[in-house]
């Protein structure tokens, strides 16, 4: 029986409303216990004196695997030269990657900054049995991956000729048989219009060779969201993404919120790396802030959350994505390496190399954005930060990211190497709002295990919860972080002790033990006459669409590692 | 051969390529038969070359490499001054194992010369003799296979080739696989005869024999090779599926060696070429329903992939109406079978598809081409091919080692990106490489998220290095650069040129194999593999990174693992040995 007993240490857990007490908590098979039910003499006890104790941080979007993923492994080969990290058998196998890392130090990159559930936010159905064999290989974390339909043919042909109740049963199959999480939505329409025409399409303009629109798309698959009761509800990447004046589109998404017939008081969207589609400016050099627009918008608007999509400048990046049309432009500015893969009947993808730059105005202005949407909106139970990895930054960049919310002084710094002309357009310098510990961890533990509806047993440390333990060698009560963001950032990039499902997998900073955690998918009920008629569907369209069997398409729970089934009851009527 | 090849007679171009019979028969008898001999112990000339040089019923083949004896058949679509072989160890005596640096030894476009001769004809032994190999017996048998309880399997994969057919039906009766619809004539051959052929056992080399052993002794022998080895290379992979992959790097990762798979003979160049340039790639069901164009380049489905025309050319998509509502181009050195199918057939000079190439980027930007020919095309078919390809409404490309394997090598799919990606200011344009064995593109998936890299991977370091040159097959073989190796569901001596081969004489071999493969002559150890897609479940991926699964029929042999299982097993001996386990 594997016993710990962390003691003394000052515990982050927002969600049991603990803020910064010293309190023991204790780890018996896997999971957390009173710490009654431990026995001090057979317990391994950590002393966690003078040190934060968090849960294991949760990344809600990082494209970690999957076939764009391994793409952007074979055209970057650069990417590997300088990163190398020999194994260390049998505790730690190799490393290399910067951007696109192999999978080992995906893992273990994010056990040491005592991030233990990340979630792949892309992946086209009939490739998702690729991604999940990726996401297989990834060492220590937890993950789930989310499927896109916004361009699926079955789906458009559904929101065009069917009910909403039979589109919500054909997401309920899809999910179940791709073994995947949540409904995630590209440049809405977009890739249907790349595929047919090479190019891509705004909020209300119509669909090839389909009578609807993307506002439509969106509503119509929030509404069927609703139907399935899922606990992360649409994932949305907005329309016109990476073009200036793109904001208003971004706000036109958000506001859909209220055309969707909710059925629950929880979030409706979630708009996902909001920098990127929060541009003003009519080009690139007039290219302004849309950040105050949107901080706005998502006061008023309940139903909406956000990640950030942070830019990390003086960063190299490779960009990667289903907007497929957005990659084709961004080609056209850097014109080094671009790859493109047409995916039948659901999607697309692009990958293209890039290099964020200090002195960048449009770099800046990137950087900038992120970092206003979450000092003005100050809601980090809604707002939480990502860096869309590896697209505008990376994830090992997340403390000097999460430095920047807690620090004034970590934010000037870095302006004063940065595009100055940028800056005056913007209002982020004047901003002297700072982050506590206790909203850092919310941002990053509490509010992602909410937004995915696993808070039963992920982002805290209440009993009962999976014993996904960080402990961060920095006393708060000792520094104060805002003065001394480098301490706080050395220490939250190498974690002093990370426990994953009860074992010990990190002690100062490095990998002592390579296990493999659970992938989580979303079950939702189909009504039994629904079921039926979506079969005779669901043969018809294969036949018809796909160059794979129906058969073929069907992922089973034994191809996967370790998966955990979340059923969901939905509210789909037969 | 020094001493005859002085006697000014002309040089011939060699190529080498897959053929039907070549596919059919190594599937349905081994590659020890008589079947395989007659299908691949062949060379093809022009009728005007043969009746010049007077042969009568065979010639010797020779070169600075080597030299054979075989039967000549005239074929009229072979170009004069050109001869073709099938892909087998006799081609193998001529191709040179010079990389350039690429990791691809040149396949296609080497020179021989040929003389009429009564010598007799070279067998498979003596290839193997002059080879140095080390058993000449080999134990081939037929698993035991009974009739009884009838059963269909729907939507069953074929482990055959990169096209990975999901819709076979399969009848079995007990454990007899008796009829394959839907499948090619490779394909049937494959699943009628699975349980022929048979490495039933596994053996050790002893005292020049070899003696049948336990499992477990093998395993151990495997494991104390790999782990006393200061560089073993780990090869093949492109047949078994991808949880045999992931053992496969771990196993060299653990033993400081290399790991490399198939695709470092046939689309490695094309995976260089991605890492410089990127890619333009669709899957098939985005060509089913919208390309207007399809071209074929240097590659021969009709043989090498018998059901891919059918599949996605002739199949109705959406927005396209079958074969008729698509042009066809076939551009290739002879006129292959797939030749006849198409609307155009452009015939190219060998080793000068980067000129052709060149020439079309030029046309679409309606740049001057001065020549009036350009690698033996005229000039206004250049202009015509181009214009084709500009005016389509979604052009696709297909292409094999006609392309990969000659002239500038990787430079030429480099252009060829680089033309596809330049269409795209036009039209939508694709462009995805024919991919040969069933899984070698889920080998390249397995390799990069290991490791960064997509074949030819060396830890000596004990991280991933990918040094194409040197850490790759072909030349870490024919350098002698490798003190052991491990083959996993791949036959190099019947695709290696000899001098890569030959170096297997010197190491320890072990190799892990459903069937008797011409590498077990060189194997000192030979541990039984089941077939994937037969006898064990597992993923693959197709040639459009599509991943499949493929399905279990029937139970393998008594005592017979899958090669995952038999990799499980190795990885943890070889964990022991080198004492790599957590206290």
């Amino acid at each position: 029986m594997n016993e710990i007993l962390i003691k003394n240490g000052f515990v982050y857990d927002p969600i049991n409303g603990i803020n910064g007490e010293v309190l023991d908590i204790a780890v018996r098979d896997g999971r957390i216990v009173d710490p009654s039910r431990v026995d001090p003499s057979r317990a391994l006890v950590i002393d966690a004196k003078g040190k934060v104790v968090m849960p294991g941080g949760i990344d809600i979007h990082s494209h970690i695997a999957g076939p764009k993923v391994n793409i952007g492994r074979l055209m970057r080969p650069e990417d590997h030269y300088l990163t190398n990290k020999p194994h260390k058998l049998p505790h730690r196998r190799a490393e290399t990657g910067l951007t696109v890392p192999n999978v080992f130090r995906i893992g273990y990159e994010y056990a040491r900054m005592g991030y233990t559930l990340v979630v792949e936010p892309a992946t086209p159905p009939i490739k998702t049995r690729h991604t999940h064999e990726e996401l297989d290989d990834i060492p220590i974390i937890d993950k789930a991956a989310f499927v896109l339909v916004d361009s699926n043919w079955l789906a458009l042909d559904l929101i065009t000729e069917g009910s909403r109740e039979f589109l919500a049963a054909y997401f309920a199959w899809l999910l179940s048989v791709t073994k995947t999480y949540s409904l995630k939505l590209v440049d809405p329409g977009s890739d249907v219009a790349w595929i047919l025409t090479g190019r891509g399409i705004d909020i209300d303009d119509q669909i090839p060779s389909y009578n609807i629109t993307p506002r439509d798309v969106v509503r119509e698959m929030g509404n069927a969201a609703q139907l399935l009761n899922l606990p992360h509800k649409l994932h949305i990447h907005c329309n016109r993404l990476g073009y200036p004046g793109n904001y208003l589109t971004t706000l036109k998404t958000m506001d859909i919120a209220k055309d969707i017939s909710r059925l629950s008081e929880a979030p409706a969207l979630h708009i996902t790396h909001v920098q990127f589609t929060g541009y003003k400016g009519d080009s690139w050099s007039t290219l302004e802030s849309g950040g105050e627009d949107i901080a706005k918008a998502l006061k008023i608007n309940k139903y909406v959350t956000l990640d950030l999509g942070q830019v990390i400048l003086g960063r190299s990046a490779t960009t990667m994505t289903a907007d497929a049309p957005f990659e084709y432009v961004l080609y056209h500015l850097t014109r080094w390496k671009w790859a493109n893969a047409d995916t039948e009947v659901e999607s697309a993808a692009g990958i293209v190399p890039y290099s964020y730059k200090k002195r960048s105005y449009v770099n800046t202005i990137q950087w900038v954005i992120g970092l206003e949407i979450a000092l003005l909106t100050r809601d980090p139970w809604r707002v939480v930060p990502t860096t869309d990895h590896p697209n505008a930054g990376l994830f090992k960049d997340y403390p000097i990211l999460l430095s920047w919310l807690i620090s004034r002084k970590a934010r000037e710094e870095l302006m004063k190497d940065v595009n100055q002309r940028a800056l005056r357009k913007a209002i982020l310098p004047s901003l002297d709002t700072e982050f506590s510990l206790y909203e850092i961890a919310i941002m990053t533990r509490a509010a992602p295990a909410k937004l995915l509806g696993l808070d039963k047993f992920k982002g805290h440390l209440g009993v009962g919860a999976d014993a996904d333990i960080a402990i961060y060698d920095i006393d708060p009560k000792e520094l104060d972080l805002s003065r001394n963001y480098e301490k706080f950032v050395k220490a939250f990039k190498k974690a002093w002790l990370v426990i994953k499902n009860g074992e010990i997998v990190v002690r100062n900073g490095e990998i002592v033990k390579t296990i493999y955690g659970k992938t989580y998918y979303a079950e939702p009920s189909i009504p039994e006459e629904l079921r039926k008629e979506l079969d005779v569907f669901l043969r018809k369209k294969f036949k018809e669409y796909y160059s794979v069997s129906l058969d073929s398409f069907y992922i089973r729970d034994h191809e996967l590692r370790n998966p955990v089934k979340i059923p969901i009851e939905t509210k789909i009527k037969g | 051969m020094s001493e005859t090849k002085t006697h000014g007679e002309k040089a011939f171009v060699l190529n080498t390529g897959r053929s039907l019979m070549q596919g059919i028969s190594m599937e349905a008898e081994s590659k020890w038969s008589e079947k395989y001999f007659n299908a691949v112990a062949i060379a093809e000339m022009n009728p005007s070359d043969i009746a010049k040089l007077g042969i009568t019923d065979r010639a010797r083949i020779y070169n600075e490499n080597g030299s054979v004896v075989l039967r000549i058949r005239p074929n009229s679509n072979v170009p004069a001054g050109e001869i073709y072989i099938p892909m087998g160890p006799w081609a193998n005596m001529l191709t040179d194992p010079v990389t350039d640096g690429t990791g691809m030894p040149r396949l296609k476009g080497t020179k021989v010369f040929v003389e009429q001769t009564n010598e007799p004809l070279t067998s498979l032994i003596d290839i193997l003799k002059e080879l140095g190999a080390k058993n000449l017996e080999i134990h081939m048998e037929d698993a035991p296979v009974k009739t009884g309880e009838r059963r269909t399997v729907e939507n069953v994969v074929c482990p055959f080739c990169g096209d990975l057919c999901d819709h076979l039906i399969i009848e079995i009766d007990g454990n007899m696989i008796v009829k394959n619809t839907g499948g090619c004539a490779i394909s049937s051959a494959k699943f009628l005869n699975y349980h022929k052929h048979r490495v039933l056992k596994p053996y050790l080399r002893h005292q020049g024999k070899l003696i049948e052993v336990s499992l477990d002794e093998a395993l151990d022998k495997a494991a104390e090779i790999l782990a006393n080895s200061k560089y073993p290379l780990i090869f093949g992979l492109a047949s078994t599926d991808i949880e045999a992959n992931r053992y496969a790097v771990e196993l060299a990762e653990l033993t400081h060696g290399v790991v490399d798979n198939t695709s470092v003979f046939c689309h490695g160049p094309t995976a260089l070429a991605v890492q410089e340039a990127g890619a333009v790639r669709y899957t098939f069901g985005v060509a089913i329903h919208l390309a207007d164009l399809v071209i074929f380049w240097g590659c021969n489905p009709l043989e090498a992939h018998p059901n891919h025309v059918a599949r996605i050319v002739l199949r109705e998509g959406r927005f396209i109406k079958g074969r008729k509502s698509r042009k066809i181009i076939v551009i290739d050195t002879r006129r292959t079978p797939t030749a006849n199918l198409a609307d155009l057939f452009i015939q190219v000079e060998p080793g000068r598809d980067y000129e052709l190439i060149t020439a079309l980027r030029m046309a679409i930007k309606d740049l001057d081409i001065e020549a009036p020919s350009v690698a033996g095309v005229p000039k206004e078919k250049v202009l015509e091919l181009a214009e084709m390809m500009k005016t389509a409404k979604y052009g696709v490309i297909f292409f094999g080692l006609g392309l990969t394997m000659t002239g500038a090598k990787y430079k030429n799919i480099v252009a060829a990106i680089k033309l596809v990606q330049e269409l795209n200011e036009w039209t939508k344009f694709g462009l995805l490489p024919m991919r040969g064995h069933y899984n070698v593109a889920g080998s390249n998936q397995v390799s990069l998220w290991a490791t960064g890299y997509p074949y030819a991977v060396d830890y000596a370091r004990g991280f991933p290095r990918m040094i194409i040159g040197v850490t790759s097959a072909t030349d870490l073989l024919a350098n002698g650069d490798v003190d052991a190796a491990l083959i996993i569901a791949s036959d190099p001596v019947a695709h290696l040129p000899r001098k890569a081969a030959e170096h297997l004489s010197r190491i320890p071999v072990i190799v892990i194999d459903a069937k008797w493969s011409l590498t077990t002559a060189f194997a000192d150890v030979i541990i039984p593999g089941a077939y994937v897609g037969i006898e064990c479940e597992g993923s693959a991926y197709r040639m459009d990174e599509v991943p499949i699964r493929l399905k279990k029929l029937v139970d393998p042999p008594p005592g017979i693992l899958c090669d995952s299982e038999v990799l499980r097993r190795l990885v943890e001996k070889v964990k022991l040995k080198k004492g790599v386990v957590y206290e």
